[in-house]
C-alpha cells in the first residue's frame, strides 16, 4: 500500500487520537471541564430530588383533590375552608401585635374649640414636631379660624406669615387660600425652626374654633401628618397667650391574627393565607411543573451551555492539543514521526473531538435525563411521544456540533497564540453580539447555528430588554441541514487556517542552538 | 495492519545517498544558529563537534525538519526534510531532549512510535524488544521513561531512533549520560550501523570522544563550519596546535628547569610562576618535550609533576578557528 495513500494517513491519524484521547479525557487541568458539563444535570437532579421528596413528605400528610383547592375563594371563613377541604397538613399561626396611628377618620384634619371665645387679632399656629415619620418637614394644608357663628372662615385669604417656605409656591398664603385639592402647591411646607404660622384677622375679632388640614387632608401620606402643635392667640401681635394645644393623633395597639394552611393535591402544594379568621391571599405551587421545566431546561442549554460551558470546554481541551506539548517538551515526539503535520492535526481534532463530544454531549443528555426524571410517567410518556425524543436528539446534536465548532476555533487559536484569555474574550464577545450583527457577519459565528438547532426557543421574560434578547437569539435562524452545512463549512475553513499553522510550525523549547 | 512501504524512499536515496546543506542559514530573531553551511556528508559515521551554543543541535533540527532554514536548502538522501512522511521512513533521530510524553513507558514510548510507521502491533512490539535489547534496556522496558535515570532515558530515545532501522541516523549528544560499558556497546552499534553503508551523524563537544568512531569530522563554531573532513586530516591539523604543561619542581629550581628548557628548540614559551615552584609550557611537539623532560630529570633537577594544561576542547576550537570562539 501506498505510505501516501488515504488509508495509511487515516490510520495514522486514528493512532494519534487514541493517544491523544488520554490527555483530552484525564488531563488533570479537564477537571473543570467535567465540571462544567455535569453542573446543570446536577442541578436538574438536585431539584427533582427535592421535589420528590417533598412530595412524598406532603403525601404522607395527607392529599386533596385539585377541585377542592381550586374552590377556595378570597374572603371564605377559616372554619368553612377547613371544614370543606378537611385537615390540612400544615396549619401555622400567630397573633401580630403593633402600634399604630389611631384612626379617626377626618382625613388629617383637626379642630379645636376654646370656651368661651377669646377677642383676639392675630393668632398663630406653632409646630414641635411636624411629622409622625420623624422627617423635620412641616406641612399645612388649610389653617381655618372660626367665630362663635361658626360659618364664616376669618382666616381666609387674610395676610399670612410664617417660616420660610421649601418652595416659592409653597408660601403661608396657601395655608389660608381656602383650599387643599391642588396637591403640593396647595400647601404651606417649611422646615426652618422654629415653625410656626401666624395670620392676621384683619381685626381684633372673638373666636372658638380652629380647623387644621394636615398633609393626609392634601393626599399625602399619613405618617406627614403634624404630630405636636398648639394655637396662641394675641391682640396686638408680641404677646401670645396659648389657648389650644394637640399632640396629634395618638397611637394604639392593633391587634391581628392570621393563620396559613396548607393543602397538597399530589402535584400542587397550596398555601391560604387567613387574617383575621378570613382568605386574604393564595399561593399555589407546582412542586413540579413539566413545562416549566422544559423552558428552564431549553434556556440553560443556550444561555450556560452553549455560551459558557462549551465554549470554556473546548477551550480547555482543543487549546492544550499542541500548546500544553509544547510547554512540556514533548511535541517533537510526533514531529518526528513519518506523517504528515496535517494528519497530525487531524489526529489531535478527533482526540478534542472525541473527549468533547461524550463530555458535552453526554452532559446534555444527561441533564435531559435529569429534566425528566421527576416528573409523571404518563406525562413524560406523552411528550417523549410528540416531541421529546426529537428535542433530544437536536439537543445532543447541537451540543456535539458546538464542540465541532468550538473545537476547530481553539485549536486554530492554540497554533496561534500562547495565551489564551485575550482570544478567548474576544471570541466570548463576538459569539455574544452575533444577533446584532449583519446577517452574512452572523454566519461567521459558531453559536448562529447551534442557535438555530436548538428545538425550542430561548425564553424570555416580557420585561427582557431588547437588547438582551438581540443578542441571545439568532436575528434569521437558518434551517436545521442549513444549520449543520453551514457549521461544517466554518469548520473546514478554521481547520484549513489551523493546517496553514501546523505546516509552519517549528519546536522552540528555548535556547537551543 | 499493512506493513510499512519503503520501496520508493529507497529508490531516492539510492539515487543521492547523501546528506546535503546548501548554504543554509537559521536566525532565531536577532541571533545567529548556522549561517551559510554548505556540506554534502557521506554515508558512514559523521561527528558535529563543536562547543554548546556552535549550532549542532540547529543543524540536527533542520536535518529532521524539526525546525526550518531561513535560507539555502537541505536534502536527506534525496528527501526535503519538509516532507516528513517520507524523511522519517528512512530516518531515525534521538534528540537531546530529555523529556517523553507523560504516558509512556520505555516499551510503550517505542512501539507508539512504530505504530505510526504502519507496522502491525506483533511486528512493532517485535522491534521494540529488539531495540531495547540493542541498547541494553529491556528489564526497565515497562517503567515510565519519566522515572529512568538521564542515561536510561538517552538510551530509550537511542532505542526509538533505531528501532524501525532507518537510513539515517541522527543523534544529538548520544555518549552523554552512558557508563563506560553502556558506552562502549553503543560505539559499536553506530559502527555497525555505518558498516551496511547508512548515516549514523552524532554531534559532541568532546572531540576526543568522537576522535576514534567517526570516518569523518565536521567542527562547528559559532554556527559556521571550521574544518570539515576525514578525520586523519583534522586530527593532522590538531598535531600543530601547541601543548601547553604546567610543570612543578621541588627545591624551588624552576627557574633552572627553565633554562635547560629553552635550549629545545620545540619550546616556544615558558612562564614562570611567583612562587618560583612551577611554570607553564607551550611546545609544538609532545614527544620531543616528554624526552626533554626525562633528560633534564637525569640531569638532577627534581620534577614533581607533569600536568597538560589544555587538554579541553575549547582551546583546540580556540586554535583551530583563530581565537574567534
Amino acid at each position: 500500500m501506498n505510505p501516501r495513500s488515504f488509508g495509511i494517513r487515516a490510520r495514522q491519524a486514528w493512532t494519534i487520537a487514541k493517544i491523544e484521547l488520554r490527555r483530552a479525557f484525564f488531563a488533570k487541568r479537564s477537571l473543570w471541564v467535567y465540571a462544567l458539563a455535569l453542573l446543570p444535570a446536577v442541578i436538574f437532579f438536585g431539584h427533582g430530588l427535592d421535589a420528590k421528596l417533598r412530595m412524598d413528605r406532603l403525601t404522607r400528610r395527607g392529599v386533596t383533590t385539585p377541585e377542592l383547592i381550586d374552590s377556595v375563594q378570597v374572603g371564605e371563613r377559616l372554619e368553612d375552608v377547613k371544614t370543606r377541604l378537611g385537615k390540612p397538613n400544615g396549619e401555622y399561626g400567630g397573633v401580630q401585635n403593633r402600634r399604630v396611628r389611631q384612626r379617626t377618620g377626618n382625613a388629617g384634619t383637626t379642630t379645636h374649640l376654646i370656651e368661651p371665645p377669646v377677642e383676639a387679632r392675630f393668632v398663630r399656629l406653632n409646630i414641635g414636631r411636624p411629622t409622625y415619620s420623624g422627617e423635620p418637614i412641616a406641612r399645612i394644608y388649610e389653617f381655618e379660624v372660626y367665630g362663635p357663628d361658626g360659618r364664616v372662615n376669618l382666616a381666609l385669604n387674610r395676610p399670612a406669615t410664617g417660616t420660610a417656605p421649601c418652595a416659592p409656591d409653597q408660601g403661608p398664603e396657601k395655608a389660608v387660600n381656602g383650599s387643599v385639592a391642588a396637591g403640593p402647591g396647595d400647601r404651606w411646607c417649611a422646615q426652618d425652626r422654629p415653625l410656626f404660622l401666624q395670620v392676621d384677622l384683619g381685626a381684633s375679632r372673638p373666636v372658638t374654633r380652629f380647623v387644621v388640614k394636615h398633609a393626609s387632608a392634601g393626599g399625602e401620606n399619613e405618617q406627614s401628618d403634624t404630630r405636636e402643635f398648639n394655637i396662641q392667640l394675641s391682640g396686638e401681635g408680641k404677646s401670645f397667650t396659648t389657648v389650644a394645644s394637640s399632640s396629634g393623633v395618638g397611637f394604639v395597639e392593633e391587634r391581628t391574627e392570621y393563620r396559613e394552611l396548607g393543602y397538597f393535591d399530589g402535584r400542587r402544594e397550596a398555601g391560604f393565607h387567613f387574617v383575621d379568621g378570613k382568605l386574604q391571599g393564595r399561593r399555589i405551587n407546582h412542586l413540579l411543573n413539566f413545562e416549566e421545566d422544559r423552558t428552564i431546561f431549553s434556556g440553560i442549554f443556550q444561555y450556560f451551555y452553549l455560551r459558557l460551558a462549551i465554549f470554556f470546554g473546548c477551550l480547555g481541551i482543543f487549546m492544550n492539543l499542541f500548546r500544553a506539548e509544547m510547554s512540556n517538551r514533548t511535541l517533537h515526539f510526533w514531529l518526528l514521526a513519518p506523517a504528515r503535520r496535517e494528519v497530525l492535526l487531524a489526529g489531535k481534532y478527533a482526540a478534542g473531538l472525541i473527549a468533547s463530544a461524550v463530555i458535552f454531549g453526554g452532559g446534555a443528555l444527561l441533564t435531559f435525563a435529569a429534566m425528566l426524571w421527576p416528573h409523571d410517567a404518563v406525562e413524560v410518556s406523552s411528550y417523549w411521544n410528540a416531541s421529546g425524543m426529537s428535542h433530544m436528539f437536536w439537543y445532543a446534536t447541537a451540543a456535539v456540533l458546538g464542540c465541532v465548532g468550538y473545537g476547530s476555533v481553539f485549536l486554530a487559536v492554540g497554533l496561534y497564540v500562547r495565551n489564551p484569555i485575550i482570544p478567548a474574550a474576544v471570541l466570548l464577545a463576538w459569539e455574544g453580539i452575533n444577533g446584532i450583527l449583519p446577517h452574512m457577519l452572523q454566519k461567521m459565528s459558531v453559536l448562529y447555528y447551534l442557535q438555530s438547532l436548538c428545538p425550542v426557543p430561548a425564553p424570555f421574560d416580557d420585561d427582557t430588554p431588547v437588547v438582551i434578547q438581540l443578542l441571545a437569539a439568532p436575528a434569521a435562524p437558518a434551517s436545521g441541514p442549513g444549520a449543520i452545512l453551514g457549521l461544517l463549512l466554518l469548520t473546514a475553513f478554521v481547520l484549513w487556517i489551523a493546517a496553514l499553522a501546523v505546516r509552519r510550525m517549528q519546536i522552540s523549547y528555548g535556547a537551543e542552538t | 495492519m499493512i506493513s510499512p512501504e519503503r520501496a520508493p524512499v529507497g529508490d531516492r536515496a539510492k539515487a543521492d545517498p547523501s546528506v546535503i546543506f546548501s548554504e543554509v542559514s537559521k536566525f532565531y530573531g536577532e541571533v545567529l544558529g548556522v549561517n551559510r553551511v554548505t556540506l554534502n556528508i557521506p554515508p558512514g559515521i559523521t561527528s558535529l563537534v563543536g562547543p554548546n551554543g556552535s549550532g549542532k543541535t540547529t543543524l540536527m533540527n533542520m536535518m529532521t525538519g524539526l525546525i526550518f532554514p531561513d535560507h539555502g536548502s537541505i536534502l536527506v538522501r534525496g528527501i526535503s526534510p519538509r516532507d516528513p512522511e517520507t524523511l522519517m521512513r528512512i530516518t531515525g533521530y534521538a534528540t537531546q531532549y530529555d523529556t517523553a510524553p507523560r504516558w509512556a513507558t520505555g516499551f510503550t514510548f517505542i512501539t507508539t512510535g512504530l505504530a505510526l510507521f504502519g507496522f502491525a502491533r506483533s511486528e512493532a512490539e517485535e522491534r521494540a524488544w529488539k531495540a531495547l535489547e540493542r541498547v541494553s534496556l529491556t528489564e526497565a522496558a515497562n517503567r515510565k521513561v519519566a522515572a529512568y535515570s538521564k542515561g536510561m532515558r538517552q538510551r530509550v530515545r537511542l532505542a526509538q531512533a533505531i528501532a524501525h532501522d532507518p537510513d539515517v541516523l541522527v543523534l544529538d549528544e548520544p555518549l552523554n549520560g552512558l557508563d563506560p560499558l553502556v558506552r562502549a556497546e553503543t560505539i559499536d552499534l553506530f559502527r555497525n550501523w555505518a558498516a551496511n553503508g547508512k548515516h549514523v551523524i552524532i554531534s559532541s563537544h568532546v572531540l576526543q570522544e568522537v576522535d576514534l568512531i567517526s570516518d569523518q569530522v565536521i567542527l562547528i563554531a559559532n554556527g559556521m563550519i571550521v574544518a570539515e573532513g576525514k578525520i586523519r586530516d583534522v586530527r593532522d591539523e590538531i598535531q600543530e596546535h601547541p601543548s601547553q604543561y604546567i610543570v612543578r619542581c621541588r627545591d624551588r629550581n624552576a627557574s633552572g628547569v627553565a633554562a635547560e628548557l629553552f635550549r629545545e628548540e620545540h619550546i616556544t614559551e615558558i612562564k614562570l610562576h611567583d612562587d618560583q615552584l612551577g611554570m607553564l609550557v607551550m611546545t609544538r611537539d609532545r614527544e620531543q618535550f616528554a624526552r626533554a623532560l626525562g633528560r633534564i630529570a637525569l640531569d638532577g633537577h627534581r620534577i614533581e609533576s607533569v600536568v597538560p594544561a589544555d587538554e579541553n576542547v575549547d582551546a583546540l576550537y580556540e586554535y583551530l578557528i583563530g581565537g574567534e570562539s
